[in-house]
């Protein structure tokens, strides 16, 4: 039996204008979750409830096998948290940041922390206010990718940096992660971090999961369909339909559960099929999210 | 309690202060050296200089150690690591404590064995510099609680405001209770009932406030 390093059972909490509604979720050891929304869609919130930083009202968190919040220092201690709003000590240099978390984490591997900070390009002794927003990032990915933890959770942590940054900071964790094994949990708004690096997907809109799957699955299930309506044909309302669209004879079909049978029945129904477009992760995200809000089930 | 965490913890913010504890308690020797000179003029400017780098020490603590803490977005790097939400609560008041402590019984203890080695006569202020200097600790707890608790700079600002109009107060109802304007005027330290009684409620309301702390945190359900 798979191991699971994230469990979320039933998990809601309520604030005065916003609620985070029956959240179930697992993330298996060794997976990768991206974890996507549009900004106060409940992302921030369901990572402070898995790092203990936030009491849930209802419902039970395992992170590591340890119950939260009850257990967070334990968990914690496996843990390697970085999010867009964490900051360092300003004063102090990175090396000293570096001595401090190593002298916490029994695990901290000094080598490859100089590895990290060959590889991030930055130099220990500076001191962490002359660092640019990227440089700071990369900073606090080196202190805690060099704990060695069994769980990554990183809260949007490519949110503020221009795109030649994000690309560098994402390119360099890439490079890192491709030499290790480990389970990362990763919200981003930015669909296209998420599509590089993660193995899984679960969306989140209005405080609740709408969807949640490995990548492939999502990518080889939504499909848009472009078809040319003669008057007087209707098209059959095949099971999937999420949004259709269109103007005069052409019409435009966005499915969450693409099967080849799909266009023979558009044919049958004497539709003629023009193209059958996969979807990147952003137009899925944006699909599902609008179809959710419509009230349409995908 | 994981111990050798909140003592990293402690020591984490006494590195970040240091040059300022060293500085605080350097002016705070300069303000007893003023007062031992004898004249009214220096006396009065040494208890001034005293007070103020005793508030300056609370409110600068308070600041860079726990609303700073917030506002600088340090927290939550602070609290990804492996503590519970009491060990953090603990760390700071305990930082605070012992930072706020070190130049607070180095300047008591200055005051004290100046007044009690300047004569009989002058003896005699040592109960009132002692309520008035254990007041100033009270205060810092009250603050040092309100900023903990509600992470908030207005908050903490308010009540720091709010502490220093009390004192102000204080110090002229202290100086004009009969009993501690008696002692003041007699012939060394005079240890009535007014006097303990004052000092004891300064000290049991400081506890009290630290004890408020611990159970106003644990019954939070954000830490971020």
């Amino acid at each position: 039996m798979t191991n699971l390093a994230v469990q979320f059972e039933g998990v809601s909490k309520e604030y005065p204008h916003f609620k985070l509604d029956d959240i179930n979720l697992i993330l298996p050891e060794g997976g990768i979750m991206g974890f996507i929304g549009a900004n106060g869609a409940g992302k921030s919130t369901t990572i402070r409830i898995l790092m203990g930083l936030v009491h849930q009202d209802r419902g039970t968190v395992r992170v590591l096998g340890h119950p939260m919040p009850a257990e967070q220092a334990a968990a914690k201690l496996d843990i390697g948290f970085a999010s867009e709003d964490m900051r360092l000590y300003k004063g102090a240099t990175l090396r000293w940041h570096m001595e401090f978390i190593r002298s916490i984490y029994p695990a901290w591997d000094p080598a490859y922390a100089d590895q990290l900070l060959k590889r991030f390009d930055l130099r220990a002794e500076q001191k962490v206010k002359g660092l640019s927003h990227g440089q700071r990032v990369k900073a606090a990915l080196l202190l805690i990718l060099a704990r060695r933890p069994r769980l990554l959770v990183l809260d949007e942590p490519t949110t503020g940096l221009d795109p030649v940054a994000r690309q560098e900071v994402l390119g360099q964790l890439m490079e890192v992660l491709a030499d290790e094994d480990r389970t990362i949990f990763f919200s981003s708004q930015n669909t296209l971090d998420v599509e590089q690096i993660s193995d899984q997907i679960t969306f989140i809109d209005r405080g609740r999961i709408v969807d949640s799957g490995d990548k492939e699955s999502f990518l080889e299930r939504w499909r848009r369909v472009r078809l040319d309506v003669p008057p007087g044909v209707v098209l059959p309302a095949l099971p999937g339909t999420v949004a259709a669209a269109g103007s005069g004879r052409l019409s435009v079909i966005t499915t969450s559960s693409y099967d080849p049978a799909m266009t023979a029945a558009y044919r049958d129904a004497g539709a003629t099929v023009h193209a059958v477009d996969t979807m990147t992760l952003e137009e899925i995200f944006v699909a599902e999210v609008l179809s959710r809000r419509e009230g349409k089930v995908a | 309690m994981n111990y050798p965490m909140v003592k990293r913890l402690i020591l984490k913010d006494w590195y970040f202060l240091r040059w300022a504890i060293l500085a605080y308690s350097a002016t705070g020797l300069l303000a007893i050296g003023l007062t031992a000179m004898g004249t009214d003029a220096s006396s009065y400017a040494g208890s001034i200089l005293l007070i103020t780098v005793m508030i300056a020490i609370g409110f600068h603590l308070v600041m860079v150690t726990v609303v700073g803490e917030r506002s600088e977005h340090t927290l939550p790097f602070i609290m990804s690591l492996p503590i519970s939400p009491m060990e953090y609560t603990t760390a700071k008041i305990g930082a605070n404590l012992l930072i706020f402590l070190v130049p607070w019984l180095t300047l008591t203890t200055g005051t004290v064995l100046l007044l009690g080695t300047e004569g009989a006569r002058s003896g005699a202020l040592i109960p009132f510099s002692l309520i008035i200097l254990t007041e100033l600790l009270a205060a810092y707890v009250l603050v040092l609680t309100v900023a903990i608790v509600t992470e908030s700079q207005g908050w903490t600002i308010g009540v720091l405001v709010l502490t220093n109009l009390f004192f102000q107060g204080f110090l002229y109802w202290v100086s004009h209770l009969p009993a501690i304007a008696r002692g003041m005027k007699g012939r060394g330290a005079v240890w009535d009932q007014t006097a303990v009684t004052l000092l004891a409620a300064e000290v049991g309301i400081s506890i009290l406030l630290i004890v408020m702390a611990f159970v106003l945190q644990a019954r939070k359900k954000h830490f971020l």
